[in-house]
């Protein structure tokens, strides 16, 4: 037991002598594996001898041997500190400025009109609304006809719309455009869809009500990019179909909506409107600092839109709503040419 | 007035329009007192008109009188005449609306002796009345007349003219006056433009009709564009003294496609576009007569010339009063219901009850159902009275696994660095062409183009982003790294594409800093695809430091150096690394529930290997060999291989001489149930370099 002891307060003096002596990294290093080293180490020789030590001396010993162990980690780290920092000048020791900046990674950004769209999502689906998607390219059917749009209404023009050039040949026979080289207006005719509405037409056509759902995308129109249109840009609409949904509901919906996303009570008011697919149809307003701001358009589903999809307008009604997510995105963020959107400067993005 | 939008639910704020709004059709205040009393406060009528359909743009004084600037909808073209609007602001307050028939003298002569009618194209024109008036006297209009056209923004011409005028902005028909003298054979033809023709019209530009076209032609030719304007020649000016009165109902889609060709748009047009009252035209044309012969004198030909192809008779509606609560939420009483449709103009036919049979005035053809008049009575009862605060039902809602995904996807990507962008989706043929990944269709077109000639449907996202980095660049941005997440549109054989969600990124750095944030991705969704490589031999990346990936077989995406000339097509100073990922390929193999897999409490141990080996060997073999003999030798030992990772890189040319390079990584085993020993790791990395050198030549660097 002795022996043990001996042997292992001489090889803390060593060590702490050894350890003292390194002038440099290197011969600390060299110092530190004589003693230290993992596989040859001294340390882990003596260690071995403690197999010899009588049993009922091992605890003592065993304590003992830990003790050394720390001192002769210790004696290494104080001198690995000694070489890292030269304490022989204490009036130039290097001060510790916590005021220095923390040191970062390069963040990405998300889109701001992602982040609207996240963020209008989420609060429809707080509200039981669901997210459903549909194409871009869409056929004139789900894209109007489906809708009570008819070809005589504006929004079917062949220069309102971007038409696939490469559709099926004109068959329309109600077309008297003279001489109308477009495919457009006519059945069989697709296009880049103008409206969102065409998933709840696609929705509806395969699911058996109630229907609580959004349906959130990229919509086209023709018009010339200015500081307030862009020919591409993105729209929510919602869709709630039941037994018994009324336009009191439709107004709820709406209120709660907005309460949520503004973060205060509001109020909703409605505006008669026209839209073909919807009917009564409104412009929905909320009061928001003592203003009336435009929300978006709203109605309840025109009964032929439902018996369009196989659903009986006396069973069921329901009411459906559209905003336009960029004129959400630039009046929340004071945001004032939509151009931006779609330049993608990374520091108007990291302003987000 | 405008046309209110687009009519989707994407209303916009109207364009300032740098041409003359037509069917910008103004309300006279003054004028309006001719048929109901205003007694109200200016600004609250507005209100309330807004409130009940008529939104209103603004108001501007014009002399003593104001002119009220009204948005009315494309379903509304009642409300594009003073009568219409003063008829709304009637029901609002609950006063009467003073219309009287006009009651024209007649003289001996019949018009039908005069003139004659013949229509040609009767689904374009279902009606077609003229009326003759000699003797007129061409000159100023009275000061009255002028001071109201000039309030709704009309400029006064002659007293002719301005009376037509007058009357489209009273009741919303339009008129035409020829100047009857200047008539071939004094007969008036309605028929399609012949190929060939040309009109010169009171604008005095000259317009090439096609066939399709409604015109007014007499026994020479075109002297009028149906609806649209009349012609030159047989205007009414100083010298007329006979005039034929036209007063018709031409087709509305026709109207707007011959007005849209020629670019030709005007206030007769507009209504017309809308639809006319069938049974307002006659009331007009007297009216029209009424005035011209009190203000410019002539004697008006008995009767008139005219075709007439009566609309069938309109069905009455059945209106329930339930169905009022059931849309709306709220009862309206059964008597406010059948006083707002009656002063709305409609009759209530038989008894009143719960069931209404509702006959909807002529001027209202957009009354067809039982919800229509539902609506009127809402809008007129006030749309104020429905309550906000109704009980709403609650429901569960569902985020899709897509959704989730692209938040995995995006959560990755930003903390990578990674900026989000938006580009649009329409492209141009080079574009699509340089950078084909995944069809070799030929690409959509679209018409119109969209942005700067932009036609083509994209079948990449990285061409717009490449676009994105040099708009950056030429901000002088010095990080630019970014992603999109977006559709791409690859033709196919059925009606519509096939649209894939694609996931593109451009990146300032190298091949490997790409290819670690799609690892990454894969990582953060546990979708455990085995990523399979091979060359993507695309012209735009670099040959070498390029591939293809695919997952299982299926093509998942491509990754690559963008080459000097890449970046030059791009316009780019720096170089960069583009890759495009398949979305659905990820979303198939998320798991985006993962589940637990136990935690062993037994340390793990790892080997550092070194190995000396030909350049030709790739990663991906090596990795394959030490990944079988590892997990060999490691259940020999009951152990588990964890993790072989890849370290590091380098070549030594003095000592291992060329084409070979040195590569290092270690290997990572555990045991459930124990520590492994020393000597058990040892064994392990033996027989791992064994096997290595077994299939690959490679040799162990001591050390």
């Amino acid at each position: 037991m002795s022996e043990f002891l001996t042997e292992i307060d001489a090889l803390l003096a060593a060590s702490e002598a050894a350890f003292s002596a390194a002038e440099d990294a290197e011969s600390l290093e060299a110092a530190r594996i004589d003693f230290l080293g993992a596989k040859k180490g001294r340390l882990k020789s003596v260690q071995k001898l403690l197999g010899g030590v009588p049993k009922e001396d091992k605890p003592a010993a065993g304590k003992r041997l830990n003790e050394v162990k720390g001192l002769i980690q210790a004696a290494f780290e104080a001198s690995q500190q000694r070489i890292a920092a030269p304490a022989n000048d204490a009036a130039i020791t290097e001060a510790f400025d916590p005021s220095l900046p923390g040191a970062t990674t390069r963040i990405g950004k998300l889109h701001p009109i992602t982040q609207t769209i996240e963020e209008l999502t989420d609060i429809m689906g707080r509200l039981g609304f669901s997210v459903a998607l549909g194409p871009e390219v869409e056929d004139e059917r789900h894209n109007s006809e489906a809708l009570n749009i008819s070809l005589e209404h504006p929004a079917r023009d062949p220069l309102d719309n971007f038409y696939l050039s490469t559709a099926r040949k004109n068959t329309a026979k109600n077309n008297t455009a003279p001489n109308n080289k477009n495919t457009a207006a006519s059945g069989g005719a697709t296009l880049i869809r103008s409206q969102t509405s065409t998933v709840q037409i696609r929705v509806m056509e395969n699911t058996p009500p109630p229907i609580r759902i959004i349906s959130l995308g990229r919509v086209y129109r023709t018009d010339e990019a200015d500081k307030t249109h862009y020919p591409m840009f993105h729209q929510m609409e919602g869709l709630w179909i039941d037994t018994d949904v009324t336009m009191a509901d439709l107004k709820t919906v709406l209120r709660l909506f907005a309460v949520s996303y503004l973060g205060a009570d509001v109020h909703v008011r409605f505006r008669p409107s026209f839209f073909p697919f919807t009917e009564p149809s409104v412009e929905a307003d909320y009061l928001w600092n003592g203003a009336w701001v435009e929300f978006g358009g709203a109605g309840m589903v025109d009964p032929n839109v439902l018996k369009e999809v196989g659903y009986d307008p006396e069973e069921v009604i329901g009411f459906a709503f559209g905003l336009g997510v960029e004129r959400l995105c630039m009046r929340r963020h004071n945001i004032t040419d939509i151009r931006e959107f779609y330049r993608n400067n990374v520091r108007f993005l990291h302003q987000f | 007035m405008i046309l209110a939008a687009r009519e989707t639910f994407y209303s916009r704020n109207p364009r300032t329009a740098p041409f003359k709004r037509y069917g910008a059709m103004l309300v006279s205040w003054e004028w309006l007192k001719e048929y109901t009393a205003l007694e109200m406060d200016r600004e609250q009528l507005e209100d309330r008109l807004a409130m009940s359909g008529l939104n209103h743009e603004g108001t501007e004084q014009v002399g003593d009188d104001f002119a009220i600037d009204l948005e009315v909808t494309s379903n509304r073209p009642d409300c594009l005449g003073h009568i219409g609007v003063a008829r709304e602001i009637a029901v609002l307050w609950d006063q009467p609306l003073h219309v009287t028939a006009p009651a024209p003298q007649e003289g001996k002569e019949a018009a039908s002796k005069s003139t004659s009618v013949v229509v040609e194209c009767p689904e374009l024109c279902r009606r077609y009345t003229a009326r003759i008036i000699r003797g007129v006297k061409i000159g100023p209009s009275p000061q009255w007349l002028q001071q109201r056209l000039k309030t709704v923004g009309i400029e006064a011409v002659n007293n002719v003219v301005d009376i037509s005028n007058y009357v489209l902005m009273e009741c919303g028909q339009p008129l035409h006056t020829f100047d009857f003298a200047r008539l071939s054979e004094s007969r008036i033809i309605v028929r399609e433009a012949r190929k060939g023709e040309k009109l010169v019209a009171i604008d005095h530009k000259t317009y090439e009709l096609e066939p399709g076209m409604c015109i007014i032609a007499d026994a020479a030719g075109p002297v009028a564009l149906a609806g649209v304007m009349g012609g030159a020649a047989t205007e009414v000016g100083p010298g007329a003294t006979d005039l034929l009165i036209e007063a018709a109902d031409f087709a509305p889609l026709n109207v707007r496609t011959t007005a849209r060709r020629l670019k030709l748009h005007s206030d007769s047009s507009y209504r017309f576009e809308r639809g006319v009252d069938p049974e307002g035209i006659d009331w007009a044309s007297r009216r029209c007569c009424e005035l011209i012969l009190e203000l410019a004198g002539g004697v008006l030909e008995c009767g008139m010339a005219e075709v007439h192809q009566a609309a069938p008779p309109r069905e009455p509606i059945t209106l329930r009063q339930s169905q009022i609560k059931r849309v709306l939420g709220i009862e309206v009483p059964a008597d406010e219901t059948r006083r707002i449709l009656t002063a709305l103009g409609a009759k209530i036919l038989g008894e009143p009850s719960d069931t209404l049979q509702v006959a909807p005035p002529s001027w209202r053809r957009d009354l067809t159902r039982e919800i229509d008049l539902i609506e009127e009575v809402a809008r007129m009862h006030g749309y104020d009275k429905i309550p906000e605060d109704a009980r709403v039902p609650m429901t569960a809602s569902h985020k899709r696994e897509g959704d989730r995904v692209l938040s995995i996807v995006r959560g990755v990507l930003t903390a990578r660095g990674f900026d989000e962008a938006m580009t649009t989706s329409v492209s141009n043929l080079e574009w699509v062409e340089c950078f084909r990944a995944w069809s070799d269709q030929p690409p959509l077109q679209i018409r119109p183009a969209m942005l700067r000639g932009a036609d083509r449907l994209r079948q990449s996202l990285i061409p717009s982003l490449l676009e994105s980095r040099r708009v950056n660049e030429s901000f002088a941005n010095s990080v630019i790294e970014l992603f999109e997440t977006a559709k791409v549109y690859l033709p196919q054989d059925a009606a519509l594409p096939n649209e894939q969600l694609m996931l593109a990124l451009t990146s300032g750095r190298d091949f490997f800093h790409v290819k670690g944030a799609i690892e990454q991705i894969i990582q953060a969704l546990h979708a455990g695809i085995a990523v399979d490589i091979s060359p993507a031999n695309m012209e735009m990346l670099d040959p070498v430091r390029s591939c293809r990936l695919s997952a299982g077989g299926e093509a998942f995406g491509v990754l690559g150096e963008v080459t000097p000339a890449g970046c030059k097509k791009f316009g780019l100073r720096g170089a960069t690394t583009v890759a495009e990922i398949r979305l659905g390929v990820l979303e198939k193999a998320a798991k985006l529930i993962p589940q637990f897999a136990g935690l062993s409490t037994s340390p793990a141990i790892s080997r550092d290997l070194n190995l000396v080996l030909d350049e030709s060997v790739r990663w991906s073999d090596l990795e394959t060999t030490v990944r079988a003999s590892a997990t060999d030798a490691a259940a020999a030992v009951g152990a588990v291989l964890e993790a072989v990772d890849f370290r590091e890189i380098f070549r030594n040319a003095k000592k291992d001489g060329s084409g070979k390079k040195r590569l290092l990584f270690s290997v990572t085993f555990r045991a459930d149930d124990r520590t492994l020993t020393n000597q058990q790791a040892d064994e392990v990395r033996e027989k791992i370099c064994a096997a290595c050198q077994r299939e690959h030549g490679a040799a162990l660097l001591a050390g």
